[in-house]
């Protein structure tokens, strides 16, 4: 088995799980993450619907997003363990070392507020990239399109700051 | 805990959106292919925002491309309907700028975390935690957010503004991106620690 699929072949397997989930034979419902997300961190907390409008604002939505992220976990685990045989224990990407630093430290902390933003920011956008550019484009949908641009565009410039210029290879 | 989860279960079970294990196996699915084009890696997702690889725009283009011819012909023969989410414009440009910065620093997104987490990343558990806060005291401070994320200017679609040539405009669409997808170069971050002898 190859360890990679080209993003071609990804592309396609993708849509085609686009369609079954979309269509009534799936779940006729497109994919999304992040408010699942959200639910998942209720259920941690132990915030309840009676107390928190949010909670029960994103009860059914979230609930069936929640379940569909206990899949992708384990979809990973599976393909990471017996398909590509990648799964190791790390703490730092080779990029980040490349061009950031070496701390385990810096990156935990950075990975910690970056987490919480990804979060926060996507329940405030109502949607993350499953929910607004693979669903929403999809469908071509307004929001998605103006959410690709401000976090793509503010991705690009915070990356430009962020890390240090690429080293020239020779 | 464990009774919330229960309810979790019980609330997709009877919402008819799928079974459970239709849920389920869509999760699995989507886990699979994330991680099988290693769409999950921080070199692909953060890479992607410091021009190190190019694989997330030409796979993304590719999967909203013929998703949208998909999906137009699953609506039009009645076996699928829209779900648009709606333009809350304040909201949508602050919280795009919010997880545009982690997006970057984390390199990868709310989906792609847990993918990250199953293949022995500490990093990417680390940001899922941070997430969980995040959660938190987004459902916390929703009351008071909620007041200023407006204007709510509706669900509207790119084909509204196109009444009547509506495929005309998906297939324009999904050309564009098809093309862009292939035209874009292939540059390719190989990650030595994907290819360390076993």
């Amino acid at each position: 088995m190859p360890k990679q699929i080209p993003w071609w072949v990804g592309g396609i397997f993708m849509s085609l799980l686009f369609y079954f989930s979309f269509s009534s034979f799936g779940a006729n419902r497109p994919i999304g993450a992040s408010t699942g997300m959200a639910y998942l961190s209720t259920i941690l907390f132990g915030l309840d619907s009676q107390n928190h409008i949010y909670v029960e604002e994103i009860e059914k939505s979230g609930a069936w997003e929640g379940v569909m992220l206990i899949g992708v976990f384990f979809g990973g685990l599976f393909m990471s363990i017996f398909v590509t045989k990648t799964f190791h224990i790390s703490y730092i990407p080779t990029l980040w070392k490349e061009r950031k630093n070496k701390s385990i430290k810096s990156r935990m902390i950075w990975s910690f507020i970056a987490g919480f933003l990804l979060v926060f920011g996507a329940r405030l956008a109502c949607g993350c990239n499953a929910g607004h550019i693979l669903s929403g484009g999809s469908q071509l949908a307004i929001s998605g399109i103006i959410f690709v641009i401000v976090a793509l565009g503010t991705g690009v410039i915070t990356g430009r700051f962020f890390y240090k210029k690429k080293v020239c290879k020779k | 805990m464990i009774e919330s989860i229960q309810k979790m279960f019980a609330i997709v079970a009877n919402e008819g959106h799928g079974s459970v294990w239709t849920v389920l196996l869509i999760g699995f699915l989507f886990g699979a292919i994330i991680l099988y084009s290693r769409l999950d890696k921080f070199e692909k997702m953060a890479g992607f925002m410091i021009f190190e690889d190019t694989l997330v725009p030409r796979m993304a283009m590719t999967t909203v491309a013929l998703s949208s011819l998909g999906f137009y012909f699953l609506t039009q023969a009645g076996y699928a309907t829209f779900h648009v989410k709606p333009v809350i414009l304040g909201g949508l440009i602050i919280g795009g700028i919010l997880f545009g910065i982690g997006l970057v620093i984390l390199g990868k997104c709310p989906s792609a975390f847990f993918v990250s987490v199953s293949e022995g990343r500490v990093d990417a558990l680390v940001g899922v935690i941070g997430g969980m806060f995040g959660g938190l005291v987004f459902t916390l401070a929703y009351p008071w957010i909620n007041e200023f994320t407006g204007p709510n200017l509706g669900k509207l679609r790119v084909v509204d503004f196109f009444e009547g040539h509506s495929l005309l405009i998906v297939i324009i669409f999904s050309t564009v991106l098809l093309v862009t997808a292939y035209l874009l170069p292939t540059i390719e971050y190989k990650d030595p620690a994907d290819f360390k002898e076993k």
